[in-house]
């Protein structure tokens, strides 16, 4: 068998994909990047492939992706985030229909990118400048609020007043905004869905500056966070759709794309 | 994942977003300063009611929507109708009537545009008239007839002092009272007319007694409650009104007795003049009184105007009746449309004087050419007068917060220091 790797290396955490010559997922893993990332991003690679009994030898193509991309040398390949995200999104999505808009919501920015028919990316945005609108935003309200990650949605769900806002962009001082709320009584529930509106409010603003076409696929950690979809669908208007790991898009799409560069090589 | 929830449809939409405007200016109010009045939360629950639960307040009536304060309330309450002033200071709905509107157009305009376009009112207007004031509100309502909504006219002229002008507005008032006794199929009588002006006078005399309070040394009501309370009068029932104030004023009473201050013993008292802050479009009152400052009198015409001059009748016969509700409108009027406006610089001053402010913010909306024009005028005579002045440009969007706060501290803070100087 042959197996193709893809890799993506991004500020916070490293995802790796596997593929097979089918372009399927076959298995997958999220680590911490930290200091130490190309130490890691090996050790990570090699537990995945024995989890999966996958010999390294079976592994024919590489192709690695995000910030770190070029300090991994053992790839045979390295593309950009957005083309990989944009690859994995359609493959991810085969059966649901075309893509033509994708929202990525990483840990410390926010895209929105525009696919052609043909999909290729014919145009982005992103937001990188502040933490408003990132899964780090998220991790800081729920912090705040002590409640795990993985809680926001059902509390979201819960709420029955009024969506309370976050007027400031700044980590920070949405911070200090909700103390206050919680200091006056307001609900966890009225706060999170709050939060989750202006992060969608952010993310749609994004989106209609390259122009929202469907299907639209969400992707990124906080994807799997449904609060924070029904949000966003609900700002804009349209269904979403979000794969069944949105974590990983990019390292999949960086192993469909290893999968392509394989067979287009040994073909010529 | 992919759990099937159902997409808010345009209309749920528009309200989530209304209500969150709403929730976040009402929560502030509540929550932002010391010492809050019990009864002021008769008016917090109306407008959380009204925006954000969406919940109807006159079912089974017939809704007189109005364009602007120069349709006079006490003809609709004589013809049992309920006025709606639509006057509205949603961004949501601002942003919806972008689409409808030249791009530097007035906020406030474009927010009753989009709420027309949008169709989705609590209580919706059954027939809206129009006075043609400003150039927007005029070829606004147009623009709403277009949209297919029943929208009357009502001629109004730019000049004030002619003797012209007076006869034209008279008649202008006629034909709106003949065309809403059409519209609701009843007769304006000497008796009903008499009592609508009663009570319309009456709840102007408790507005008198309230902003009465902020004269004093200690100043026991904010500004942005004051605004508040002068906006529930745009839609609220005026009996419901009429009783909350009542009890307000009460309170206030104790409050003075008490010596409860709403504020700190340094801070300025600022007279607000300008383009009218509309529920929830209370941006720079709030900026203001967040930065340890007391808006103690306004020249807007979604308070002070509205409320300021009473209909004086010498003989209570229809016809005085009625020309003395024109006079009212037109003669005590200082909104900046008219060609010459001393009236209004007058009226500054005098509020300045009798509420011993320290200084004036004069708000213009981006896109209110008139507002924009007259500041020249205001700014010179404040000068003459030796009254500091802060002159401001803003509009709907949450957006330039944190650079209207820097310039309002500012000059709040230049304020404290002359204060200081002086003593
Ligand atoms: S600013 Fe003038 S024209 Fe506009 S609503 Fe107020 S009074 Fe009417
Ligand atoms: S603020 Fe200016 S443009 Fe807007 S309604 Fe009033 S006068 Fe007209």
């Amino acid at each position: 068998m042959k197996y193709f790797v893809g890799i993506d290396i991004g500020s916070t955490a490293i995802k790796i994909s596997v593929a097979d010559e089918n372009k399927n997922l076959i298995g997958h893993k999220i680590s911490a990047s930290g200091s130490m990332f190309y130490k890691y991003a090996q050790e990570a690679l090699t537990e995945l492939l024995r989890e999966l009994g996958i010999d390294e030898k079976e592994v024919v193509y590489t192709v690695a992706t995000g910030y770190g991309r070029k300090l991994f040398k053992e790839a045979d390949e390295n593309i950009s985030e957005i083309t990989a995200n944009a690859i994995g999104a359609q493959q991810a999505a085969k059966e649901y229909g075309e893509i033509k808009t994708i929202i990525n919501i990483g840990g410390q920015d926010s895209k929105a990118i525009s696919l052609d028919a043909e999909g290729n990316v014919v145009n982005f945005a992103m937001n990188d400048r502040c933490a408003a609108g990132t899964g780090k935003f998220l991790d800081v309200v729920a912090m705040n609020l002590e409640i795990g990650v993985d809680e926001l949605s059902d509390y979201h769900f819960k709420s029955k007043g009024t969506p309370l806002s976050i007027s400031s962009t700044c980590a920070v001082f949405a911070e200090s905004e909700i103390i206050g709320l919680l200091g006056n009584g307001h609900s966890v529930e009225d706060i999170i869905s709050g939060v989750h509106y202006s992060i969608a409010k952010r993310i749609v603003k994004l989106v209609k500056r390259v122009g929202v076409k469907e299907n639209v696929y969400f992707d990124g950690g906080p994807a799997l966070n449904g609060g924070l979809v029904s949000a966003i669908e609900n700002e804009l208007g349209h269904k979403i759709y979000v794969p069944k790991h949105p974590q990983i898009t990019t390292s999949y799409g960086a192993a469909v794309l290893a999968c392509d560069a394989f067979f287009s090589e040994s073909e010529s | 994942m992919n759990d099937e929830h159902t997409i808010e449809t345009p209309k749920e939409k528009q309200n989530r977003h209304k209500a969150m405007e709403a929730i976040a200016v009402l929560n502030s109010l509540k929550e932002d300063f010391k010492s809050p009045i019990k009864s002021m939360d008769y008016f917090y629950d109306l407008f959380e009611k009204v925006y954000c639960r969406h919940e109807p307040l006159h079912e089974g009536k017939t809704k007189i929507g109005t364009m602007c304060i120069q349709i006079p309330s006490e003809i609709i309450y004589a013809l049992d109708g309920v006025p709606i002033r639509l006057c509205n200071g949603f961004y949501t709905d601002d942003e919806i009537g972008s689409d409808l509107m030249p791009s530097k157009s007035c906020p406030l305009v474009k927010a009753t545009v989009g709420l027309f376009a949008s169709d989705n009112f609590t209580d919706k207007p059954d027939i809206t008239f129009s006075p043609t004031t400003c150039d927007q509100k005029t070829k606004a309502g147009a623009i709403i007839g277009s949209l297919g909504h029943t929208i009357i006219d009502v001629g109004f002229p730019r000049t004030k002092e002619s003797e012209e002008s007076r006869h034209y507005w008279r008649e202008s008032v006629k034909h709106f009272a003949v065309e809403l006794s059409k519209f609701q199929g009843k007769k304006l009588t000497r008796t009903n007319l008499e009592s609508a002006i009663k009570k319309v006078g009456y709840a102007q005399s408790l507005y008198h007694k309230l902003t009465d309070f902020r004269k004093n040394k200690i100043v026991p009501i904010l500004g942005v409650d004051m605004f508040l309370v002068t906006n529930a009068f745009f839609f609220d029932k005026i009996d419901g009104w009429i009783s909350a104030v009542e009890k307000l004023v009460a309170e206030l009473e104790q409050r003075v007795i008490e010596g409860v201050n709403v504020v700190g013993k340094a801070s300025p008292r600022i007279v607000y003049t300008g383009s009218p802050p509309i529920f929830p479009n209370y941006k720079i009152p709030l900026i203001i009184e967040e930065s340890d400052a007391i808006i103690v009198a306004d020249e807007t015409c979604s308070s002070n105007r509205m409320f300021n001059d009473m209909v004086a009748v010498d003989e209570w016969n229809l016809y005085d009746m009625m020309d003395s509700i024109s006079d009212k409108y037109l003669k005590a009027c200082t909104c900046p449309i008219f060609t010459q406006n001393n009236d209004r610089i007058r009226r500054i001053i005098q509020l300045v004087r009798s509420y011993k402010g320290d200084g004036v913010i004069y708000q213009a909306f981006a896109g209110c050419q008139v507002y924009e024009m007259e500041q020249r005028s205001v700014l010179a005579a404040m000068e003459r007068e030796g009254i500091p002045i802060l002159y401001i440009e803003s509009d709907y969007s949450p957006s330039q917060q944190g650079q209207l706060t820097t310039r309002v501290e500012a000059f709040i803070e230049s304020l404290k220091n002359r204060k200081r100087m002086k003593k």
